[in-house]
């Protein structure tokens, strides 16, 4: 490293610093033994932990909304996404530069539009708050990651390597899956993950989608904050803390390659 | 030139168009059974284009490809059974060695027995059977590529197709690979068409070189004949190097012309057929002047000329000569003592015999 | 390109069309249809009853002359401003050290970006929310150095904050990406003939990193501008911006015609700018030769 390597070295650090901090004293929070929301904690205890498992409303938004949601959406934007990519990159007809742009248009509309759009949609439609609407929502902001993941890995993909499996008697199409599937093996994982968080950390659409059977984890920690605070939103937060570093130090180490957003 | 085996492969005017102004084309020219032919040329002049084709991974606009007196151009490509040993080798990086070869079998439902029977023959063959458990990038460039092979002859197609496998190899890699490919092919027999813009390469491996330029062949012949009577310039200097000089035929006999070139020289040529009019294209390959012969020895033509440049070659020495009579000639002379002592301005005696001197038509 | 070129044969083009039919579908019903309406919504009348009277009017721009939504609009550009600026300080050592650093070192340090990226915003506000209360950690500082108990939350430096933490890893990414593409000996060269660090930086690395940072500061101002969870959480009542508007119109007030009005507002704001720095760096890049 160059430029002055000590005080670009005493910079950066400063800003991972900045980078924790918050998250840090979120963890640190949900250790404490009293209900206040000291830092550095009093004590060391687990109670707000264990307080969690107490609260059914935190196990539903937790269990049956987030994780159940992220579930869904991840498999049918990879679908949605995976096979439009393929069509974008391996297919050549009309439209196709124009679609390009258009699928990965909700990575540019900031999602609180979207929310707000949704929301008017759905009521238009006189569909009430639901699973459904909220994985909707979900698939609509998740899929263009994926397309994005699946183009770059299909764009990278040497073509003289199905042409052999052609050669050797394989239709494109088993060549295809024979050959360009199993090396899209990275794209696929990091897409369905992708995916899944997208939808599991997503605040800003659920707000407006989610309705109170409905309520996702993210939605809920917002209004605990808001309305009753003790530690043990600290303690949720740090269990989706944990959650997400694991899910990234994982791919990490599979793909030994940096995920892009 | 074989005339009366039936070809294995027979290309027919092949043409290929990509854009209204951009093509190649028409192309004809036959391979014969357990022959080694190169399409030699530099790039851009439609070898590998020709050979995609052939495969079966680019469309002929027209013309026609017969495998065997079998239309092979309307077969899709999956169907052809033409095997094809890609520049990269293209090896599945998913599968070992073993199932890279066994690849083709398997699709064509051979039963497992006799997939593992020809696979380890195959893998035996090519001296890789210690190997089969191993992923392509734990290989060498030099076991890839015989992997490439190996999976492409398991098949038993009727021809072998090579679209550059040596290029991206070192020298002394590349030699050894050469060695390897040439044994390999005499031991298996197999039809080949091989691509490649190295005319050394060519020449040490074909039975026969068809050389391209700007979608056309040039001209088809053994290496010898390519090399000593290049039917153009462009083939007379993209094989090896060529003094290639003007002049105008000023006399005929005994199957022998005169031609004055420069200021006044006069050279005598070997020649068959009509005589050309004109003026014409004298080819003398460098290695082919000498200038220690002595005076006694019979030969056709004798000039002086001054040394020029001297340029150390390692084994060789290139001399650039300015000869009496206005003609510029590069000599190619062997590295060793006499000829190191040489000077700039030296006077020189040269002399080369008329079988050695080519007439190409203007 | 990387398709095996069996030529424009219509079968296979309609197999493509097919491929990607589900997702334009998809993106039409549930993306186009409800910004369309959203649109059309912002020129409807406010309805006590049901969702909007299908009257059309301009009422609802018309509110924007009014000073409260001027202030609005403005202090909602104004930070999203000064957060993308933010960010661009912030972001560039960052991004260089991360392009410039060992591979073990990159994938700790994209570990220590990505991670908070993906946890949801609530969480970070309320780590921040923690840290700037009355009794939170760096009020506890401050008075251990003797100064008084500052009310550091519910103003516009605590949302600056905030949001130049969430928005931080997207100004980042694009920009490693771009110096990525730096040839570490250009700086060499550079260094050789007589460039300082901060030269360096000058000449050299922010020349040529100039598509990433467009792409960076379009995110961030994009992002910043819509943010709703954290100017809610930190700014309370104190520093609303057009998403907490949007918000409030649409899920308390239900008033729809506003709600779209200000949604409307907040796409020209936006997109708008996404525009411009396309335009940007389209022009920066026209010229320039391939890496």
């Amino acid at each position: 490293m160059t430029l002055g390597s000590k005080s670009l070295a005493a910079a950066v650090v400063g800003i991972y610093g900045f980078i924790l901090l918050p998250l840090i004293v979120v963890v640190g929070v949900s250790f404490n033994t009293s209900s206040r929301f000291d830092f550095p904690p009093e004590g060391l205890s687990l109670r707000w932990y264990h307080s969690l498992f107490d609260q059914p409303s935190f196990l539903h938004a937790f269990l049956n909304v987030s994780v159940a949601a992220g579930l869904v959406t991840a498999v049918v934007a990879t679908l949605l996404g995976g096979l439009a990519a393929v069509a974008l990159v391996r297919f050549r007809f009309p439209g196709r530069g124009f679609l390009e742009a258009f699928f990965l248009t909700p990575l540019v509309v900031p999602h609180i539009l979207l929310g707000a759009a949704l929301y008017l949609y759905f009521a238009r439609l006189r569909l009430s708050a639901s699973f459904a609407t909220l994985v909707i929502s979900h698939i609509l902001i998740a899929t263009p990651y994926v397309v994005r993941n699946v183009f770059a890995g299909l764009v990278g993909l040497d073509p003289r390597i199905e042409e052999a499996a052609v050669n050797l008697g394989a239709s494109r199409f088993r060549a295809f899956l024979l050959v360009a599937l199993p090396q899209l093996r990275s794209s696929l994982v990091s897409s369905i993950v992708f995916a899944f968080i997208v939808s599991f950390s997503d605040i800003n659409v659920a707000l407006f989608v989610s309705g109170p059977e409905t309520t996702t984890l993210p939605v809920y920690l917002f209004s605990q904050i808001q309305w009753q605070s003790d530690p043990s939103v600290a303690a949720a937060s740090t269990i989706q803390i944990v959650l997400v570093a694991l899910v990234v130090a994982g791919l990490q180490k599979v793909f030994r390659a940096r995920i892009g957003i | 030139m074989p005339t009366d085996r039936v070809p294995d492969l027979r290309v027919e005017g092949l043409v290929k168009r990509y854009a209204p102004q951009v093509s190649i084309g028409p192309i004809s020219f036959e391979v014969y059974p357990g022959e080694y032919l190169s399409l030699l040329g530099p790039s851009g002049c439609g070898k590998t284009t020709t050979l995609r084709c052939i495969a079966g991974f680019e469309d002929l606009t027209e013309g026609a490809i017969y495998l065997s007196d079998v239309r092979l151009d309307r077969q899709p490509a999956h169907k052809r059974n033409v095997g094809l040993v890609f520049q990269n080798y293209a090896l599945f990086p998913h599968l070992d060695v073993y199932e890279n070869v066994a690849f083709g079998l398997r699709l064509a439902r051979i039963g497992r027995r006799e997939i593992e029977r020809k696979v380890r023959a195959m893998l035996e063959l090519v001296g890789l059977i210690d190997v089969s458990q191993r992923m392509p990038s734990q290989l060498s460039g030099g076991q890839q590529q015989r992997v490439a092979i190996a999976r492409a002859v398991v098949m038993e197609p009727r021809v072998i197709l090579f679209d550059e496998p040596l290029s991206n190899l070192d020298l002394k890699l590349r030699l050894q690979m050469r060695r390897e490919l040439r044994d390999l092919q005499r031991r298996l027999g197999k039809t080949t068409i091989y691509v490649t813009h190295d005319q050394t390469e060519a020449l040490a491996l074909s039975d026969r070189i068809a050389v391209l330029s700007h979608g056309q062949i040039e001209q088809i012949g053994t290496p010898r004949e390519i090399y000593e009577r290049p039917a153009s310039a462009f083939v007379a200097d993209f094989i090896g190097t060529a003094n290639l000089v003007k002049g105008v035929v000023i006399g005929t006999a005994n199957g022998r012309l005169t031609i004055e070139v420069g200021r006044g020289l006069r050279l005598i040529a070997d020649w068959q057929g009509a005589v050309p009019r004109g003026s014409v294209l004298l080819m003398l390959r460098p290695e082919r002047i000498r200038f220690d012969l002595p005076q006694a020895d019979a030969i056709e033509n004798r000039f002086s000329g001054t040394l020029g440049d001297i340029t150390y070659l390692g084994e060789d020495l290139s001399l650039a000569v300015h000869v009496d009579g206005g003609l510029e000639l590069m000599v190619t002379a062997k590295s060793d003592a006499r000829n190191r002592a040489l000077t700039p301005g030296a006077k020189l005696e040269l002399s080369a015999a008329s079988a050695d001197l080519h007439v190409l038509s203007s | 390109m990387t398709a095996i070129v069996q030529p424009d044969r219509r079968h296979i083009a309609l197999w493509g069309v097919a491929l990607a039919a589900p997702n334009a579908l998809y993106l039409t019903l549930v993306l186009l249809i409800p910004l369309g309406m959203v649109a059309t919504y912002s020129f409807f009348t406010y309805s006590t009853t049901g969702v909007a009277l299908p009257v059309l009017t301009i009422a609802n721009y018309a509110k924007l002359g009014d000073p409260y939504f001027l202030r609005l609009i403005g202090r909602t550009v104004g930070i999203a401003v000064k957060t993308t600026i933010i960010c661009i300080f912030l972001g560039y050592p960052l991004a260089y050290a991360l392009a410039r650093a060992r591979p073990t070192l990159a994938t700790l340090g994209f570990f220590l970006l990505l991670t908070p990226l993906m946890v949801s915003p609530v969480v970070r506000a309320i780590g921040w929310f923690v840290l700037l209360d009355r009794n939170g950690l760096v009020n506890s500082v401050l008075m251990y150095f003797g100064a008084d108990r500052q009310e550091l939350l519910f103003n516009e430096p605590a949302v600056l904050l905030g949001l130049s933490h969430l928005l931080l890893p997207f100004m980042v990414l694009p920009l490693v990406a771009s110096i990525e593409r730096i040839p570490p000996n250009v700086e060499e060269a550079a260094r050789n003939l007589g460039a300082g660090g901060l030269g360096v930086f000058r000449k050299v690395i922010l020349p040529l990193s100039l598509p990433g940072l467009v792409s960076g500061a379009v995110l961030v101002y994009v992002e910043a501008a819509s943010a709703f969870v954290l100017p809610a959480l930190l700014g309370g009542r104190f520093v609303r911006m057009i998403g907490n508007e949007v918000f409030d119109a649409l899920l308390v007030s239900y008033n729809i015609p506003q709600a779209s009005m200000l949604t409307v507002m907040l796409i020209v704001l936006t997109i708008g700018v996404l525009g411009t720095g396309l335009a940007l760096s389209r022009r920066g890049t026209v010229g320039r030769s391939a890496p």
